[in-house]
């Protein structure tokens, strides 16, 4: 019994630490210039960080930890914690957790191989060319782990079919495992169905009052910033993971024969293109005025309906704790725009940094930027956005700059396997190393820093 | 009798699994082989199974069923388990029971192991395995982390074999350590019939802090040499002075397989001071055997 608790207790320090740490500040003086249910919020902030990023309890139990302390401390009563808890984009975020399950299930990942393979013919360079562009353009519609969970056996069949000793093409497995996982990455930032956080960041946009996006102005502004980074990804992954094999002929050869086994594309495969452009269509034009959300749970119907996926496996593979801490995380962000906790934080954060510069734009831009790309590498993207996203959008300037700057940034979440699930999804193989995510991660990190940087400041003023 | 013995990867945990497999074929014993993989952050736990779902339609399999397919290969390989020439192991026979998988292996081989997948923290998932089974024996590779092999000790329920710095090609002798604690007579009898079963000389050893020995260790060391009499294994005696984890470690080299009993201390007092077997685990050089309960 006694060796049980102190089993118990090693394995649960973080929460011990985490509730600790709450009482801690709980306990002292709320700080000057915040009232005291914005000072609570911060602190069950503070809390739910350390959890989220430590796990000592299930993530449901995180969310529920959330909604009952904002009630508790009376920072709102139980029907508005209720209320903010569902929004559109805690919609999109099921929604489009539901409409991965449908699209993975259809087997599209054998006509992907053949049209990448097709295209890029068997020289090295040409097939990584090829995955991360058809990774990026697709997962900047369909999401990132959509594309990874198609592409990755697609991948890992080539490299196996290029040697039997995994340990003779260790960078040519790199190189394709990274090609995969960060163009799907990368390309999340193309459209706002690209990532959850793209929608919770639109979200507190018109929450707050302080502007709108539609699906096709958010194009506008990222998408040319995706394709200059395509051919700079590439670059840099061939020249982390310079592979042992130039030319992969009879790997290519025999992929080609695997996938010619599943026979032509069939009306089920198609129907299901057809539903997914019709739900693009409907995120294009409808979003603006019934929601992205609402879009892709329309989405989700339309496959059940037609029978292209069944409700037991929706049901299976859809993470409904994730969504339940996403629902939790706005809820407790909107608590910090209304309690004046966000606005006190980005005042603090502000006058410390003026100490180093007096130029706003470059404390918002390094804000926006560094803290959300340091943050995105241990917290998962989606996450960091629900907690700076708030903080950001309260340090003034042009809010759309840094809405977009803000969940551009969150997808530069290279460096660790926990940062994004594309990482983890490819760590899951068992085929990569910590270690290759900072070999490539820092290189892929920077470089996309830049060229959000130099979009913000000469291509993105042009736009108006 | 149940054994479980933890595998990690073919490069590291193939002396493990064939000193461990002989061990448990010395006692009878049935072997479960566990792997226990990293398990992904729960945050991304759902889109990582999706996309293992759209890998196994593939045949591209979980890293931990290669792990327990290279394992069943290399039991057949050293003839730990016949080689029937039937197709034994089959990715597509795992079963989720619980919050495990395992392999459902055909005819006589089931009968002789089992191959089971986990996923999670090492420690917290071989605590839930044994909870599962009714195991007595826990053989688990040297970790290179200091407190792996540790904690493992501490909070496994079973006895646990730690086979550090194991070399399959090195002889081993048995070093039995015999103090006047509850458990030393279990850890005999176990020493005794793995000395018996493998055909190893015993060094039976008995250290006291202070000059003199006390009648309990004196009693317990002839109670030990008696029984490795009336197994007919080949045994010295030794008793030395002097401080006892330095001692062990010192006589034990690199060539021996220390066995002892578990510490009678409280778990909290484990916890903070340590304990005898612990200790000797951290300074040794060679697989140590700790065997716990009556």
């Amino acid at each position: 019994m006694l060796l049980d608790i102190i089993y118990w207790a090693t394995q649960r320090k973080w929460l011990i630490i985490a509730l600790l740490i709450g009482a801690l500040l709980y306990l002292l003086p709320t700080p000057h210039g915040l009232i005291l249910s914005g000072y609570h919020t911060l602190i069950i902030v503070l809390t739910a960080i350390l959890l989220i990023i430590y796990e000592p309890i299930p993530l449901p139990a995180v969310a529920m930890l959330i909604l009952v302390f904002q009630v508790l401390f009376g920072i709102a009563t139980p029907n508005e914690v209720a209320a903010s808890f569902m929004s559109d984009a805690v919609f999109f975020i099921m929604g489009s957790l539901m409409l991965a399950v449908a699209i993975v299930s259809q087997g599209l990942d054998t006509r992907l191989a053949l049209g990448i393979i097709n295209i890029t013919g068997h020289k090295t360079w040409r097939i990584v060319a090829g995955f991360v562009t058809v990774c990026a353009i697709l997962s900047s519609f369909v999401g990132e782990h959509t594309v990874t969970a198609m592409m990755m056996p697609v991948g890992l069949t080539l490299v196996r079919h290029a040697s039997r000793d995994p340990k003779k093409i260790m960078k040519l497995t790199g190189l394709i495992l990274f090609s995969i996982a960060y163009g799907s990455a990368m390309g999340s930032i193309g459209t706002p169905s690209g990532g959850g956080r793209n929608v919770i960041m639109m979200g507190y946009l018109s929450q707050f009052e302080m502007g709108s996006l539609s699906y096709v102005e958010w194009m506008k502004y990222a998408y040319p910033m995706l394709l200059v980074e395509i051919p700079l990804a590439v670059i840099l992954l061939w020249w982390t993971f310079s592979p042992e094999k130039r030319i992969l002929d009879s790997a290519v050869r025999k992929l080609k024969v695997q996938v010619a086994k599943a026979g032509g594309i069939t009306g089920r495969q198609l129907t299901s293109i057809g539903v997914f452009a019709l739900v693009f269509l409907g995120w294009v034009f409808l979003s603006p005025t019934i929601g992205l959300g609402i879009v892709a749970l329309l989405g989700v119907v339309l496959y059940l309906a037609f029978g292209l996926v069944e409700w037991q496996d929706l049901n299976r593979n859809t993470n409904w704790g994730v969504i339940m801490l996403f629902g939790a995380a706005i809820s407790v962000g909107l608590q910090m725009k209304d309690t004046g906790a966000a606005l006190w934080v980005a005042t603090k954060v502000i006058n410390m940094l003026r100490i180093v510069t007096g130029d706003l734009d470059i404390i918002r831009s390094f804000v926006s930027i560094f803290l959300t790309v340091g943050l995105t590498n241990f917290l998962s993207n989606a996450a960091t956005v629900a907690v700076l996203g708030p903080i950001v959008l309260n340090m003034g300037g042009d809010a759309v700059i840094i809405t977009l700057a803000t969940a551009l940034a969150s997808a530069f979440a290279y460096m660790t396997v926990v940062a994004s699930p594309t990482c983890m999804i490819i760590h899951s193989s068992g085929l990569v190393k910590p270690t290759d995510y900072l070999r490539a991660g820092w290189k892929m990190t920077l470089m996309s820093i830049a060229v959000l940087f130099l979009f913000i400041h000469l291509f993105w003023p042009l736009l108006g | 009798m149940k054994f479980l013995l933890a595998v990690s990867s073919e490069d590291y945990s193939r002396p493990t699994l064939r000193m461990g497999s002989q061990i448990a074929k010395s006692f009878d014993a049935r072997l479960n082989v566990v792997y226990v993989g990293p398990k992904p952050k729960e945050f991304f736990a759902g889109r990582v199974s999706l996309a293992r779902d759209s890998l196994a339609k593939w045949e591209i399999y979980h890293p931990g069923i290669e792990v327990l397919r290279w394992a069943f290969q290399d039991l057949q390989s050293s003839g730990y388990l016949e080689n029937s020439g039937e197709n034994g192991f089959d990715p597509l026979n795992m079963v989720e029971e619980n919050d495990r998988y395992r392999m459902v292996l055909p005819g006589s081989y089931g009968q002789e192991i089992d191959l089971v997948l986990r996923e999670g923290e090492i420690i917290e998932e071989l605590r839930k395995e044994c909870g599962e089974e009714d195991y007595t024996l826990s053989i688990i590779g040297g970790s290179k982390g200091r407190n792996m092999a540790h904690d493992l000790l501490q909070y496994l329920p079973t006895s646990v074999l730690v086979m550090k710095n194991l070399d399959i090609e090195k002889s081993y002798q048995i070093l039995l350590c015999v103090d006047d604690s509850p458990a030393t007579d279990r850890a005999v009898r176990f020493g005794g019939t793995i000395a018996k079963k493998m055909g190893m000389a015993v060094t039976l050893l008995t250290v006291s802090k202070h000059d003199e020995f006390g009648e309990g260790y004196t009693n317990a060391a002839k109670s030990a040499a008696q029984y490795l009499d009336s197994l007919n294994v080949s045994h010295e005696q030794k008793f030395l002075t002097g401080n006892p984890i330095t001692t062990f470690v010192g006589a034990a080299g690199d060539d021996h397989l220390i066995t002892m009993g578990a510490s009678s201390r409280s778990p909290l007092k484990k916890f903070f001071l340590g304990s005898k077997p612990m200790k000797t685990l951290e300074q040794a050089d060679c697989p140590i055997l700790v065997v716990k309960g009556q």
